[in-house]
């Protein structure tokens, strides 16, 4: 899963090949903002039939794509 | 009487504080007791019979919708209907901005705006399902919570409920105690002593008319708004801690923001986050969901100017904060564009000579917004 988060980032931040792994900081590395946040939320729910509200998620949740893959594990458990 | 605005005031606060304290040091919950503090703090406040008559008013109108909302999410009504409710609840916030600016009609409501958007965040929790049991006491503790009843912060619903039913141990309010008479004194520090300084000895000692003066109002304004604001925000948070509340915080060193989409998550917190998750998130949502625009940033920049334009309003129905707000919605649709367009403007902002730089463009940029909002240009 946390490879498909990956694909989904690139996409979205238009970030390099490469450029995000699993342990990169999102936020700090300022390539996850509210819009950005907004896009994956909405992409997430599209591929990996997840409902998330950016409004209920802790910045934790989503510092990185590791985070991510578990905030969406829990919130489809 | 004005909230954190004198002596008076404040020992008024402590005689209602003490008790506080002293039930929350053994350890006794203070749900009870905040009540009571609530209720003598808003007469307070609230000093003459036609301003306690429009609080009460006012009251029972949000909590008949809250009450509505509770009563009517369950069922399958669409989603107008929550629509409506909204609009009957920012219905007395826009009846008040309206009559202001009636010619001959002198009429103020102390922390309408606040209020307001409290409401609303409630009946939107209740109405999306969030909330599990309705109950007026808790709700009206929110909506009229005195500490920050007439400037904010402005709190979470489920969040303040949250921390009415926290059991807190003596020593975690101890821990409490310490953290909010920090909070108020350093607020006392900002809004009594820096504020009144640069008040006094910056900006009503500037010279008339000319470079010299614009100048120096431009950046006297700037601060001075920082440490009133964020000094009697403080004073605010102080307050509630002693009462068991942690309400947010509203300021974290904004002048360091290296652009203003980072200045907006560091100034008037509180508010600039509750218009992101209750506007700007929404509408981006759904803008991408149902692909409203082919290119999905169009609803980035379409939603920073709503956003902001919005924020502009809510200070009041004058052409100076329309254009504030709408200066800060083209600030922010810049933003996105050079986020978006200049892949090298996310590389700079990390190096510290161009982090630097756009750390001095950005306060440049808020402090000719703040030029707008003081209604000197308009």
């Amino acid at each position: 899963m946390q490879e498909q988060i990956i694909a989904i980032l690139n996409e979205i931040c238009g970030a390099d090949p490469g450029e995000i792994r699993g342990d990169t900081p999102l936020f700090d590395e300022g390539l996850l903002d509210s819009f950005a946040l907004v896009q994956l939320i909405v992409a997430l729910e599209d591929q990996l039939s997840v409902s998330l509200d950016p409004a209920e998620l802790e910045r934790s949740d989503m510092a990185t794509p590791a985070a991510i893959a578990a905030t969406v594990a829990v919130h489809r458990a | 009487m004005t909230p954190y605005g004198g002596l008076t005031f404040f020992c008024v606060l402590a005689l209602v504080l003490i008790p506080a304290v002293v039930l929350g040091l053994m350890g006794r919950g203070l749900r009870r007791y905040g009540v009571l503090a609530t209720v003598a703090l808003l007469l307070v406040i609230f000093d003459t019979a036609h301003a306690r008559l429009l609080l009460l008013i006012f009251w029972v109108w949000q909590l008949a919708l809250g009450g509505l909302s509770a009563a009517l999410h369950r069922r399958s009504i669409g989603r107008w209907v929550r629509g409506c409710l909204v609009a009957l609840a920012l219905l007395p916030l826009a009846a008040f901005k309206i009559a202001a600016l009636l010619p001959g009609l002198s009429v103020s409501f102390l922390g309408i705006s606040y209020m307001t958007f409290r409401a609303v965040d409630a009946l939107l929790d209740v109405w999306d399902g969030k909330v599990e049991r309705f109950s007026p006491l808790d709700y009206s503790c929110f909506l009229l919570f005195a500490p920050a009843v007439s400037s904010g912060p402005l709190d979470r619903y489920r969040r303040f409920v949250g921390d009415l039913y926290r059991p807190v141990s003596g020593s975690e309010y101890a821990e409490l105690v310490r953290d909010g008479v920090w909070r108020v004194m350093t607020g006392c520090l900002y809004y009594f002593v820096f504020g009144n300084l640069i008040w006094h000895f910056w900006l009503e000692a500037l010279p008339d008319g000319g470079a010299g003066y614009w100048i120096g109002y431009f950046y006297g304004y700037t601060f001075f708004m920082f440490f009133n604001f964020a000094g009697y925000s403080r004073m605010a948070i102080g307050t509630a801690y002693l009462l068991g509340i942690r309400l947010p915080e509203n300021f974290n060193r904004p002048f360091r923001s290296v652009d203003m989409k980072e200045f907006w998550a560091n100034w008037h917190i509180s508010l600039s986050s509750w218009l992101r998750d209750r506007v700007y998130n929404r509408f981006c949502m759904a803008a991408i969901r149902k692909k409203w625009f082919r290119n999905p940033h169009t609803s980035a920049y379409l939603a920073n100017l709503l956003t902001m334009t919005l924020m502009g309003l809510w200070h009041g129905l004058t052409p100076g904060y329309l254009v504030y707000g709408l200066y800060h919605g083209a600030v922010l649709c810049g933003n996105e564009l050079l986020d978006t367009r200049w892949k090298a403007f996310k590389k700079l902002k990390k190096r510290p000579l161009p982090r630097a730089v756009m750390t001095v463009v950005t306060f440049h940029l808020f402090a000719f917004g703040l030029l707008l909002f003081s209604g000197q240009l308009l």
